[in-house]
């Protein structure tokens, strides 16, 4: 199953139907309900804010599953194969999970790895857009923006603070990372 | 004052174990035959991959779960009759005693399995054991399926010796009355026991703080089960209410099941004369009690939930009250409270066969309560969009049949090799305690002491 | 020889039988009582009260709540991750592997304590009869120094007195 999936919700009755849309993957919560509740440390916060998804330590309980209130979690009920040539779509960064092992976004964790990697041998910081993630990558209306929240002048600090952000089941009291901006008033001109 | 000869009693009791009949080959036969068919569709299932199952996206738990709380459930039966009933010092408990405690032994270890089967990488659940690693990394305290490790664990060492002391004496009685194979395997069983007053003090001073431990454990460890559920903010499962709710239905299945187990082998194994009707009235006036208690921890759970009107939690409680799942939930409130409250209350309903048909309806409905909590609230939770459903496949129907076989097989088996019923308490009961003073004084008067 | 002993049906019996022997001069650790049920409400079935189990059992309560907390504590030290938000040390979730280690210590220490106090594993001791287990009450001395004395005593058995 995808790790980020489309919500389309329809209003109305035809011919005045309009249909709301919305992505929704892991929301890399700060307080995580899947974390507590892995009796093997497989889901658990790593030092840079994620809920990392380790698939070596899990032992297929799907609590995890169940405790995340936004269903982005998703079990390998099979291990899957793939006839030759097909093996060869698979990206050689992405481990391929046995079946048993519970899996998620992981915010593009090989790309991220990857940006710090190719940074730290050029003895420099990472730029704010430099790792982008392929959901923010293949977004043809740049609707999705990724960056780092612990730095204040980043885009997607910006965004995260403007007043038409909100988060998703915010009630949960789960502290999600992602922000969802809705559409602004007329006089929002400094946000996009 | 002559003592009655014990010999009709002991006999009797040791009837099933000294002589086997046909059938109980049979019976035997039949049992393995399912709980292998079980045994191996475990094996189909760990081979394939979960997904044979009827687990899906989002309703990652099913039938599997269902079975482990239930079972878990009906272990309590043991605790409650002969823990409590030892304190209170209940003498109608002796015949029921040992009956319970097997149950509980043995639903434990069936509930047990549970966990194990519904994993996706089951090989790897030796990683709940807490030892030390070069990795450094240890089993997750603060999860709930670990507290389930411990709880179940302490429960399960717990019963077993509860369930295995107060059989010493009744080892060294069958020592004493057999010979060959028997003499031998009972004499090691027994470890020497003769009943001198300094070990029978010890007996029931262990047995008195066990009983006295016990309780907390069962308590604790259906908390713990529920804990399961309510430790994570889904719809209708984050309510405190779990933790005495569970345990109440515990109590409640567990009662039940004793009772159906009770009626089963005072006619397979003769016993009518040692679990007589009011044992069973008995029984089924604390399974009333557990049914209205039962009712009024699901009105509150419920009245609760339908007060506070969140859309968070109304889709998954109108499920249950109007839509998918409401023909199960009204069939658990006609098994569960409208079936045994005219057949527990009214005198001349008052049987066997109607404590028997009472606890069936229990059993079923307490089931069906099991899978209600799970599976609704799963296939209601979060956003609209990702909501879904549940059926359960034959994997998980053939397991959760070939429990049932289990059970019965391994009550058959104990029952073969253990007597039922507590020889010893048996007689304890038939001669109750006499102020010493009264018989000495009694023995005086008669010339009976020199 | 090596024992002297009766078989009682009676518990009166066998406590006139008990008395009998304490008059004769033995020695009350000389006196064997065997019986098929505890006996607690006759004299001869009520000695040997005292056991320090129930200390036994707090002992190994404390035990298992020591052995619980450090458990807990100090593995949730040894590779720190915080999950959830919560403190890496969560005494609260903690209680709960505490308080079952806690009841295990007690149920632990209880049975072991029976099984040293009751001698339990051990061998059928030679002063011992099978029909015990027929609800006889057998009272018994080994190596009697005075043996007519003691068969006085014995004289209630039924089928007269034994002899090892």
């Amino acid at each position: 199953m995808h790790w980020i999936r489309i919500e389309r919700y329809w209003e109305g009755e035809f011919p005045e139907v309009k249909v709301k849309f919305r992505p929704v993957l892991c929301q890399q919560c700060d307080d995580a309900p899947c974390e507590p509740v892995c009796p093997t440390y497989a889901s658990s916060h790593s030092e840079e804010g994620l809920n990392s998804q380790i698939y070596n330590r899990c032992i297929g309980t799907r609590y995890c599953a169940n405790a995340c209130g936004y269903n982005v979690r998703f079990f390998n009920f099979f291990t899957p194969s793939w006839d030759k040539p097909l093996h060869l779509q698979l990206n050689p960064d992405v481990s391929v999970r046995e079946g048993g092992v519970m899996e998620k976004c992981t915010f593009c964790i090989q790309r991220i790895n990857a940006g710090k990697v190719s940074a730290g041998i050029q003895q420099r910081p990472l730029m704010d857009g430099e790792i982008q993630p392929a959901c923010v990558q293949s977004c043809t209306a740049n609707a999705l923006v990724f960056g780092d929240l612990a730095d204040p002048d980043s885009m997607v600090s910006k965004l995260a603070n403007s007043p038409r952000g909100t988060k998703l089941l915010e009630e949960l009291g789960t502290k999600p990372k992602i922000t969802y901006l809705q559409q602004g008033s007329w006089d929002d001109s400094q946000n996009r | 004052m002559t003592r009655k000869t014990d010999n009709s009693l002991t006999t009797d009791l040791l009837r099933p174990v000294l002589e086997t009949s046909t059938k109980f080959y049979v019976t035997v036969a039949v049992l393995a035959l399912i709980v292998a068919t079980g045994f191996s569709t475990w094996f189909y299932q760990i081979y394939w991959g979960m997904g044979v199952t009827g687990d899906n996206w989002p309703v990652y738990w099913g039938l599997h779960e269902t079975n482990f709380v239930f079972w878990i459930g009906i272990s309590h039966a043991g605790t409650l009759i002969s823990a409590i009933l030892r304190i209170v010092n209940a003498t109608w408990r002796r015949p029921v005693t040992r009956c319970a405690e097997v149950i509980t032994a043995f639903a434990l270890m069936i509930g047990a399995m549970f966990p194990l089967i519904h994993l996706g990488r089951p090989w790897l659940a030796w990683w709940l054991i807490p030892y030390p690693s070069e990795r450094m990394l240890w089993p997750n305290y603060r999860s709930p399926l670990v507290w389930d490790f411990f709880a179940i664990n302490t429960y399960l060492l717990s019963s077993l010796l509860f369930l295995a002391l107060p059989a010493i004496p009744d080892f060294a009685l069958i020592r004493d009355r057999t010979t060959g194979w028997r003499n031998w395997f009972y004499g090691k069983l027994s470890m020497g026991w003769q009943g001198t007053p300094k070990q029978w003090h010890r007996l029931e001073s262990a047995m008195h703080i066990m009983a006295l431990a016990i309780i907390p454990i069962a308590i604790s460890v259906h908390t713990i089960v529920s804990f399961d559920f309510s430790m994570a903010v889904v719809p209708m499962w984050h309510s405190t209410i779990f933790g005495p709710y569970f345990v109440v239905g515990a109590i409640f299945s567990g009662i039940a099941a004793l009772i159906i187990v009770m009626a089963v082998i005072r006619k397979t194994l003769h016993l009518e004369k040692y679990l007589q009707p009011i044992h069973f009235q008995n029984l089924g006036k604390l399974m009333l009690a557990m049914s209205l208690l039962w009712g009024y921890f699901v009105f509150n759970e419920r009245l609760v939930t339908w007060y506070g009107n969140t859309p968070h939690e109304m889709a998954a409680l109108w499920s249950t009250q109007m839509g998918r799942y409401s023909p199960m939930f009204w069939t658990m409130i006609f098994c569960n409270f409208i079936l045994p409250f005219p057949l527990l209350t009214i005198r001349k309903l008052r049987s066997i066969t109607t404590a028997v048909i009472a606890s069936c309806g229990v059993v079923i409905g307490m089931w069906l309560e099991r899978f209600l909590i799970i599976v609704p609230s799963l296939s209601y939770k979060g956003t609209p969009y990702s909501w879904g459903t549940y059926m359960p496949r034959w994997p998980e129907l053939v397991i959760f049949g070939s429990s049932f076989a289990a059970m019965a097989l391994l009550y058959l088996l104990f029952s073969k090799f253990i007597p039922i019923i507590s020889i010893w308490e048996m007689k304890v009961g038939e001669h109750p305690q006499i102020k010493v003073a009264a018989k000495v004084q009694e023995a005086e008067a008669a010339g009976d002491l020199v | 020889m090596k024992a002297i002993y009766g078989l009682f049906t009676t518990p009166e019996l066998a406590q006139q039988a008990v008395d009998g022997l304490r008059a004769a001069g033995v020695p009350e650790r000389e006196i064997t009582i065997q019986s098929s049920e505890p006996m607690e409400e006759y004299e001869f079935g009520s000695r040997d009260r005292e056991t320090i189990m129930p200390w036994n059992a707090v002992l190994g309560g404390t035990i298992g709540l020591a052995a619980g907390y450090l458990l807990t504590s100090t593995t949730q030290q040894s590779w720190p991750i915080t999950t959830g938000g919560m403190p890496i040390v969560t005494n609260w979730s903690n209680l709960i592997i505490i308080f079952e280690l806690t009841m295990l210590g007690a149920v632990f220490a209880s049975v072991i304590t029976l099984l040293f106090s009751a001698r339990l594993p051990g061998r059928l001791p030679k002063l011992y009869d099978a029909e015990v287990s027929e609800g006889k009450i057998l009272i018994g001395v080994s190596n009697p120094k005075e043996v007519a004395q003691v068969e006085h005593a014995l004289r209630g058995s039924t089928g007269g007195v034994r002899k090892l």
